[in-house]
């Protein structure tokens, strides 16, 4: 557990010191947005359903950006080496990276999930605990597919766009989830159907967590 | 660096404070042992059945050719690459282990530090995740000892080549491993920075630290080494002095003759078909 | 003697399979009643339906097989994970083509984000990745062993894919009421087609361990350097190098 604070700590410093990712995620989020939103304009009674969707389209393309830096951060000046020669597992370099994404999603959806409630007319207040269940687990859901991804995308230099190619196609089925979940979430009353997105989103993360520390040894290995 | 009797923070015991005399038998499996080693890219075999032995404390150098695998054998030694052929082993064990890393250090072409952070907080962060009991005062003593306390709360993007080896160094011994492999620790150094390092070598060899390090320094590697090995078509031999050599330029580094014609030909007394050789 | 049965055996199998493809269009078109509403055209279903289920099925063993690989780190397995993914991603495809045109003739629309189609889409999206690291990778290692890792992934994405479907409403009919003949073509067909791709899936594979084999050639009697060149396969997994001057030593099995 220290060594995984150590290293998520040493993740945010380094980010704080030079930000390059956060910045980066925060303007492709709002670029999206915009262009997403821009045309609902002529859609006034649309704008509301198409809401939630093209929020978790814009959390998913920006995230892609935490997902390509996770381990590709690690080659400069050779540190990869030295934290593969680290007694700790890979495993919990795999949860330190998930941690450290997750909290760059967070910071996004802090700064998007606003911004959708005043672009469509989200009522987003309607129920908080949901909606904060549907962003914390819609963020691990990603981050946990997206860090074993960019496990995988390290050894891919020569395909271009391999990040794309890979978190887009397996990260659908979690936008599906969390923007029905969030269009649940933004109705008055909360119904059936909205706890069984939350669970689908519960299980997804829960799973590709467990699927993350198992297959990023092979993932990384040279 | 390490002091003698000092118990590094992983409770391994302490280094052996005795350098390798060449007479004494191991009572336990060499440190480093290589057996049948191959290592290929792609079609190419760059290793092929290397072996390789390091006994406790010995200082070993390894020279070759540009290409000839230094970096790939290292590699391979340290468990950063799979072997595809044969095993490394660290004490007897398959090399890798992460309960067998803490005994291990290696520096590679990089110094293997974060450029965003200070050398202080480089070397606080190593001790935590090699265990170590007291990483603030571990990387203290260090940063002292390698000459950089006016440049430890430095970010390591400001620092000069020299003094990123100089802590790269620092970061490698912070767990004072029994082990230590470097690849070609002189290069791009100039000669304040590479006199201060063979010192450090130096002292790490009289304390019973096995190191193995790869060159193209010849001198330097007669001058540190307890041995010297070659490193020439996928495998190892023993290199001769660069004076005992009537050729200076590559000495010690043995020629590739042209085929053998003794195995060509037991090969097909044997049966084999020995393509492209008459027997 | 053994090499000409065998040959023979395989020409058989073919032949059979040929023949239980050839009776399942026969069947289709001149058993299976034709639909009132759609006409023929609905008579696609019998394909689409077998391609799909046999695209599931190869990504199933894809995985199974990647799970192997990667345990064992034995090519056999690598490569029949290489042959599911190809014969896989054929499959996506013709159900993505075959499900079109029927869409176009049932809903008059040539595609719809019905969460079936969208399920196979990214099925199919997946597989071509994994066919595009096998090709982009250079080191043939590497890239088996990332291919066994995004092929695991997909394993896991497909159920969850499966179920964000189910429960989406759709246009896509689920288990629709057939009479039996129907059902009858439907097996007929799902057997036929299926064993005409299982059949291209085993070709494949042995192709792969052939190409392999030359590989394993070209990799132990390499004319490089001397020491290297004189290294012969003498058998499965045994190779035996020789020093100059020096009796042969067998060396460790090469993985």
């Amino acid at each position: 557990m220290r060594k995984l604070v150590c290293l998520v700590t040493k993740d945010l410093v380094s980010e704080w010191r030079m930000p390059r990712l956060w910045p980066a995620m925060a303007l492709v989020g709002l670029v999206v947005a915009a262009s997403l939103t821009l045309p609902l304009e002529v859609l006034p009674e649309q704008k509301r359903q198409l809401g939630p969707a093209l929020l978790w389209v814009a959390i998913l393309l920006a995230a892609m950006l935490a997902v390509e830096r996770s381990f590709a951060s690690e080659r400069e000046e050779g540190a990869w080496e030295a934290v593969r020669m680290y007694p700790v597992g890979m495993g919990t370099v795999y949860l330190a990276k998930l941690l450290s994404n997750a909290l760059a999603v967070a910071g996004l959806e802090a700064l998007l999930f606003p911004l959708f409630s005043a672009l469509t007319d989200l009522p987003v207040a309607a129920h908080p605990g949901g909606l904060v269940a549907v962003a914390v687990l819609g963020n691990l859901a990603i981050t946990s597919l997206g860090t074993l991804l960019g496990a995988l995308v390290l050894g891919l230099r020569h395909l271009p766009g391999a990040s794309a190619l890979l978190v887009l196609p397996a990260g659908v089925p979690v936008v599906l989830a969390a923007a029905e979940a969030t269009r649940l979430a933004a109705e008055p009353l909360l119904a059936q159907a909205f706890w069984r997105w939350v669970q689908y989103l519960g299980v997804f993360a829960a799973v590709f967590i467990a699927a993350g520390i198992v297959l990023v040894d092979f993932a990384v290995e040279e | 660096m390490h002091q003698p009797g000092e118990t590094p923070g992983n409770g391994d015991g302490g280094l052996p404070t005795k350098a390798w005399d060449g007479t004494t038998a191991p009572a336990e499996p060499p440190p480093l042992e290589a057996i049948g080693l191959g290592r290929r890219f792609g079609t190419r075999w760059v290793l092929w059945g290397l072996d390789f032995s390091a006994p406790a404390g010995q200082c070993v150098a390894i020279i070759g050719a540009n290409g000839s695998g230094k970096t790939t054998l290292l590699r391979c030694l340290a468990g950063l690459l799979r072997p595809h052929a044969g095993q490394v082993r660290w004490f007897g064990h398959l090399a890798g282990k992460v309960e067998l890393r803490g005994r291990m250090g290696f520096v590679g072409h990089e110094s293997g530090l974060y450029a965003q952070l200070s050398v202080l907080e480089n070397l606080r962060f190593a001790a935590r995740m090699y265990g170590v009991s007291d990483p603030a005062g571990r990387a203290e003593q260090l940063a002292a000892q390698a000459g950089l306390a006016a440049y430890a709360h430095c970010r390591v993007a400001q620092l000069s080549q020299g003094m990123r080896q100089r802590a790269a160094l620092a970061r490698a011994l912070v767990h004072s491993p029994r082990v230590v492999l470097w690849d070609e620790p002189f290069v791009g150094l100039d000669t304040q920075a590479t006199d201060w390092l063979a010192g450090q070598l130096e002292a790490l060899r009289r304390r019973g630290c096995t190191l193995c390090f790869s060159t193209h320094e010849l001198h330097r590697a007669w001058q540190l080494a307890d041995r010297v090995l070659a490193l020439s078509a996928g495998r190892l031999q023993p290199a001769s002095p660069p004076d005992a050599s009537p050729h200076q330029e590559g000495a010690g580094v043995p020629q590739a003759t042209s085929p053998p014609q003794g195995l060509v030909k037991r090969l097909a007394a044997a049966g084999c078909r020995v393509a492209g050789r008459a027997a | 003697m053994a090499g000409y049965s065998r040959v023979a055996t395989v020409g058989l199998v073919h032949l059979l399979a040929g023949a239980l493809a050839l009776a399942a269009v026969i069947a289709i078109f001149f058993v299976a009643p034709t639909e009132k509403t759609m006409g023929p055209v609905q008579k696609i279903l019998y394909l689409h339906a077998a391609v799909a289920w046999f695209a599931l099925g190869a990504c199933l063993l894809m995985g199974v097989a990647a799970l192997g690989y990667l345990a064992t780190r034995r090519p056999a397995w690598d490569h029949w994970s290489c042959a599911a993914a190809e014969t896989g991603w054929l499959a996506a495809t013709l159900t993505l083509i075959t499900g079109s045109l029927w869409a176009h003739a049932a809903w008059n629309t040539w595609w719809t984000w019905d969460p079936r189609l969208t399920t196979v889409f990214l099925l199919w999206a997946l597989y071509s990745a994994g066919l595009l690291i096998r090709q982009t990778v250079p080191d043939a290692e590497r890239a088996a062993r990332l291919s066994a890792v995004l092929a695991l992934v997909a394993l896991v994405d497909l159920p969850l894919i499966f179920l964000a479907t189910r429960w989406f409403r759709g246009m896509h009919p689920v288990a629709p009421a057939m009479p039996p003949v129907m059902r009858a073509v439907l097996g007929l067909a799902a057997a036929g087609f299926g064993i005409v791709f299982l059949l291209l899936l085993v070709e494949r594979r042995a192709q792969l361990a052939a190409a392999h084999r030359l590989d394993r050639l070209e990799w132990e009697t390499s004319d490089g350097e001397p020491d290297r060149g004189l290294c012969r396969s003498l058998g499965r997994n045994r190779v035996v190098c020789g020093a100059p001057g020096g009796a042969p030593t067998p060396a460790p099995a090469a993985h």
